[in-house]
């Protein structure tokens, strides 16, 4: 909360950090094992990467984040990655009781204690407008370098100032994209000089207009996977992506698994398809 | 993207914001992602200075991280569950209204949305002693029917009456009443004017979808930018002092025989985080009853679509005989 | 005054340029001064001064804004509110069930719809309405105006001369079984031709002149200060037959509902509607449904619904925040709107019965 406390945490990272040969030379941990099921083998993201999450209301894309926020700070005994995670909440949504919940069901010894030694890896900031957000990624470069364990960027979600800023734009769409894509660039920047894996959410926000999928995706999904994708952000955050993920809610599943991701890694063209269900643990594949 | 002035952090200087206007930096954005040493150059000022306006710019402008094991702490403590007056309903929402949460109550009309809001309204400020804002941009507010409510849970009148000065009833009838009215708690409540209003902890919007609904259409990205403001006004709200909000919202269907989901659009559909869905048990005006079937369309805790039975005539003190009974139905 | 630039009823041009030149929080425009403002944004110093006088308005209004609206109360608590709803009175219907069911009659200050089919009596209801708003207050009425919206051209003179003869009638039957003077007083300006001269009736014939005598109404209500009931009869008429456009047609019916929740309460007024039935086809079988949608059906605090059942009328509350959803029997007599007779139940056809059931109830024997 305070920042005494970073600064804290910072010294004790940096100190238990600096003689870990494990680690790759950049000293970010590897990621590799974030979440096999959601990439495909070879595309398992490394650092660097930029992986949007799509879709409506609904269909899973914050619990998928807390999934891999889990995952990201359970210690390596119990299975986890135990590095640690900068989530950058812009639609006051992040729900630390659901997370805790998550945790608590995912420890062996779900104490008290150990809940929140996990926690003390996670960092949450929140963002009231566009402006505010691009000050605080801005401001968020020092607290990357001090951590270099901190190596994974998680904001949810991109989408949120998409009406706000488009009316106070008027009717320059210049004016309109100009904050966004300031963040868009920035967070480039941030991505690749840290070494750093970005999940972002961006919502459904409209129709998809006929044909306007066509030309942002490398290769025609099957059919049956008819994403409703229509992108409207801005130009800058459409070509930094590296991976993009479309969460759907299955209408009528009859098996108990309410929920699909299409993974589509834009370079390699590869696509993954994988149902995934939500239960009190979290994300189950 | 707020505008450089003399006096907004120290060491920044009428000279220095002229020199940087000349040179295209107007405001605190332009500043921050400028380069510096660009700037040191152009507008002839020390570099350290200017490294130094930054830091204390961004200090000022950005939000700050807070640590997850902090926060956490920080919510145990402050985070309460409220009744809301019916067994059922709790039960459907995981024991209760959670503060700091949105939680919308959707469905067609006369499906008991307001009477809902009563309920919790009366349980809140009964059971718990604690205040309601109740916003009405419906005209649907009645307080007799909050005061049968009332009469139903407790015999003594001076706790039905103190009950009743408890909920503060505000008339909006459009968006910018709506602001306005929200912009007054927030003042009151950071400064902690709370004369007349005592430890708050609901805020009611009956309902949500009149004040958006006439400002969608036409120019569509006004009428949703002044949505998403008034969402995020709901949100901090929750969230900073600890309440919880309810709002109510109609419903559409994208064909006759499609699912119900809530109105005013995608957009809004992300916004609360808890949705409950009211539909009549008979589902025709035909055969009315006081039944209702409320289920979880939404949830951050537990799982969507389990349902359950409400009963919105609850707590009332019409005298039956009053009515003629319904004939040939 | 930390209030968003973004949330301050300006024009969305206005609002761009002030979110262009960087300006973000109302305090900051207040700060800047009008001089300032017109110089940041390049407006002439005239709009600079408005637009600050809309920030002030909206900033610092909050406490002394009862000025702008009239009469009603916005912010009060529960137990103030209460105490007005119990001393504001209702209008009667003439028909005792339907006022039970109504928890006493129409509501001021709220929107009430009545559905149903072409003649099941929905205009009969608002002619009745119109007349009873004038009753005297010593005869427990709201002495008040009427204002008729026609859209259908369903308004008929003939039957309100019935109906108000009928009424004024019944007021000298109290009058005299009484004997108060206040009553022979009142009784005095309470005539046929009182009556008829404070129904202000305007006739519409498409969508346009109905918006805009609605949004005129404001006006008309502040001249004329006594109307108490707004009955806009055939709501649905002029939407229903020039519109293509479903999207146009809801935003202008929210717009609309909007307007008559807020003359309803500025001006302590009844609005009354009427709307007609329309089928649903549904899954398995097609109901019969309000028209306009469902989207309109929030519009209404108070929703009636008059049907058929064989021969005889009834009334059902399908929407109410107060009362609960129950069924009635009524009747159109020669008099107006009225209860079922309990000995001419079964065969009213409307033309048989001479004697209107009175209230309250004593009067009865005295006429019999």
């Amino acid at each position: 909360m305070t920042a005494g406390c970073l600064g804290e945490c910072s010294i004790w990272h940096q100190g238990r950090y600096s003689g870990d040969t494990e680690h790759p030379s950049n000293g970010r941990s590897s990621l590799k094992n974030l979440e096999p099921c959601l990439f495909a083998e070879e595309g398992s993201p490394v650092h660097g990467d930029v992986i949007e999450f799509h879709g409506p209301e609904g269909t899973g894309k914050t619990e998928m984040l807390y999934h891999l926020l889990a995952r990201c700070i359970i210690p390596k005994a119990q299975g986890g990655l135990e590095v640690e995670v900068m989530f950058v909440d812009t639609d006051y949504h992040f729900d630390m009781l659901r997370l805790v919940t998550i945790l608590e069901n995912r420890l062996a010894q779900g104490t008290e204690e150990m809940i929140k030694q996990c926690l003390g890896r996670l960092f949450l900031v929140s963002c009231s407008s566009s402006t505010q957000l691009l000050l605080t990624l801005y401001s968020l470069e020092n607290l990357f370098c001090a951590h270099p364990s901190l190596c994974v960027l998680l904001l949810d979600s991109l989408s949120a100032f998409y009406w706000i800023d488009r009316s106070n734009g008027g009717e320059s769409l210049t004016l309109q994209e100009m904050n966004l894509k300031k963040c868009a660039n920035f967070l480039e920047k941030l991505v690749t000089q840290h070494h750093l894996i970005l999940f972002a959410t961006t919502q459904t926000l409209m129709q998809k207009s006929a044909n306007s999928a066509e030309g942002f995706l490398p290769l025609k999904l099957p059919h049956e996977t008819d994403t409703d994708y229509r992108p409207y952000l801005c130009k800058s955050w459409q070509q930094m992506v590296t991976h993009r993920m479309f969460f759907s809610k299955q209408c009528n599943s009859a098996s108990s698994k309410g929920f699909t991701v299409v993974s589509c890694h834009l370079k390699r063209n590869q696509i993954v398809k994988r149902s995934f269900s939500v239960a009190e643990c979290g994300v189950q594949f | 993207m707020v505008v450089l002035r003399a006096g907004l952090c120290p060491g920044l200087t009428e000279d220095m914001i002229q020199l940087l206007r000349d040179n295209g930096i107007r405001t605190v954005v332009d500043f921050v992602s400028s380069d510096l040493e660009d700037v040191a150059q152009k507008c002839s000022l020390s570099y350290k200075a200017l490294v130094a306006v930054r830091r204390v710019l961004l200090a000022q402008f950005s939000a700050f991280p807070a640590n997850g094991a902090d926060l956490y702490e920080e919510l145990k403590s402050s985070t309460a569950i409220l009744p809301t007056g019916s067994p059922s309903l709790d039960q459907l929402l995981d024991s209760g209204l959670y503060t700091g949460e949105v939680m919308e109550l959707m469905g067609a009309p006369g499906t008991g949305k307001t009477q809902v809001c009563l309920g919790i309204a009366a349980s809140v400020s009964l059971g718990l002693k604690q205040h309601v804002l109740f916003l009405d941009s419906t005209g649907g507010f009645t307080a007799s029917r909050l005061y049968q409510m009332l009469q139903a849970q407790t015999e003594d009148e001076e706790e039905q009456l103190e009950a009743l000065q408890r909920v503060q009833v505000q008339r909006v009838f459009n968006i910018y009443e709506v602001l306005r009215a929200l912009q007054g708690l927030r003042d009151r409540l950071s400064q902690q004017v709370l004369s007349s209003m005592g430890p708050l902890k609901v805020v009611v919007l009956d309902s949500v979808s009149a004040v958006i609904y006439p400002l969608l259409g036409g120019r569509q990205s006004e009428g949703l930018a002044l949505m998403m403001q008034l969402s995020r006004e709901l949100k901090t709200l929750a969230r900073e002092f600890s309440l919880a909000v309810v709002v109510t919202n109609q419903v559409t269907r994208d064909s006759s025989s499609g699912p119900l989901k809530p109105a005013l659009g995608r957009s809004w559909s992300f916004v609360p985080s808890t949705r409950v869905l009211l539909e009549s048990k008979e589902g025709s005006w035909e055969r009315s009853s006081t039944q209702r079937a409320a289920s979880l369309a939404k949830s951050p805790r537990q799982p969507t679509g389990i349902q359950v039975e409400l009963d919105i005539g609850n707590g009332d003190v019409l005298d039956p005989s009053l009515v003629t009974p319904t004939q040939g139905l | 005054m930390q209030r968003e630039v973004g949330t301050l009823p300006l024009a969305p041009a206005l609002r761009a340029r002030l979110a262009a030149a960087g300006f973000q929080t109302a305090q900051e425009l207040l700060d800047t001064g009008p001089c300032g403002l017109s110089k940041e944004i390049g407006i002439s110093r005239e709009e600079a001064l408005e637009a600050l006088q809309v920030v002030r308005q909206e900033c610092h209004g909050d406490s002394a804004r009862t000025a702008g609206g009239s009469g009603a109360t916005r912010k009060c608590t529960a137990l103030e509110l209460l105490e007005e709803e119990q001393t504001q009175g209702f209008i009667i219907t003439f028909c005792s069930a339907l006022d039970n069911i109504l928890g006493g009659g129409v509501q001021l200050t709220k929107i009430t719809e009545i559905c149903g089919a072409p003649g099941v009596g929905k205009t009969q209801l608002c002619m009745q309405l119109a007349v009873d708003v004038q009753i005297p207050e010593c005869f427990g009425g709201v002495a008040g105006e009427a204002v008729f919206i026609d859209t259908e051209g369903s308004f008929m003179v003939d039957r309100v001369v019935d109906i108000a003869a009928a009424c004024v009638q019944h007021c000298h039957l109290i009058a005299e079984a009484q004997q108060e003077e206040d009553h022979g007083k009142a009784l005095e300006t309470f005539s046929l031709e009182n009556i008829l001269s404070h129904i202000y009736y305007f006739r519409c014939r498409d969508y346009t002149e109905l918006l805009a005598q609605v949004y005129l109404l404001p006006e008309f209500l502040s001249e004329h200060s006594k109307v108490r009931l707004v009955v806009i009869d055939g709501i649905a008429f002029p939407f229903r037959h020039d519109f293509e456009d479903l999207a146009l047609r809801t935003r202008l019916l929210n717009g609309l509902a909007q307007q008559l929740i807020i003359t309803a309460n500025e001006h302590r007024a009844a609005v009354v509607l009427t709307n007609q039935m329309t089928t649903r086809i549904g899954q398995s079988q097609s109901t019969l449904v309000p028209a306009l949608g469902e989207s309109w059906g929030h519009a209404a605090t108070v929703r009636l619904i008059f049907h058929w059942n064989n021969t005889q009328r009834l009334a059902t509350l399908y929407k109410s925040p107060s009362q609960k959803e129950s069924t009635i029997a009524y009747d159109i007599t020669p008099h107006g709107f009225r209860d079922v007779q309990p000995s001419a139940g079964t065969a009213s056809t409307g033309g048989t019965e001479l004697n209107p059931r009175k209230r309250p109830r004593t009067e009865e024997e005295k006429q019999q």
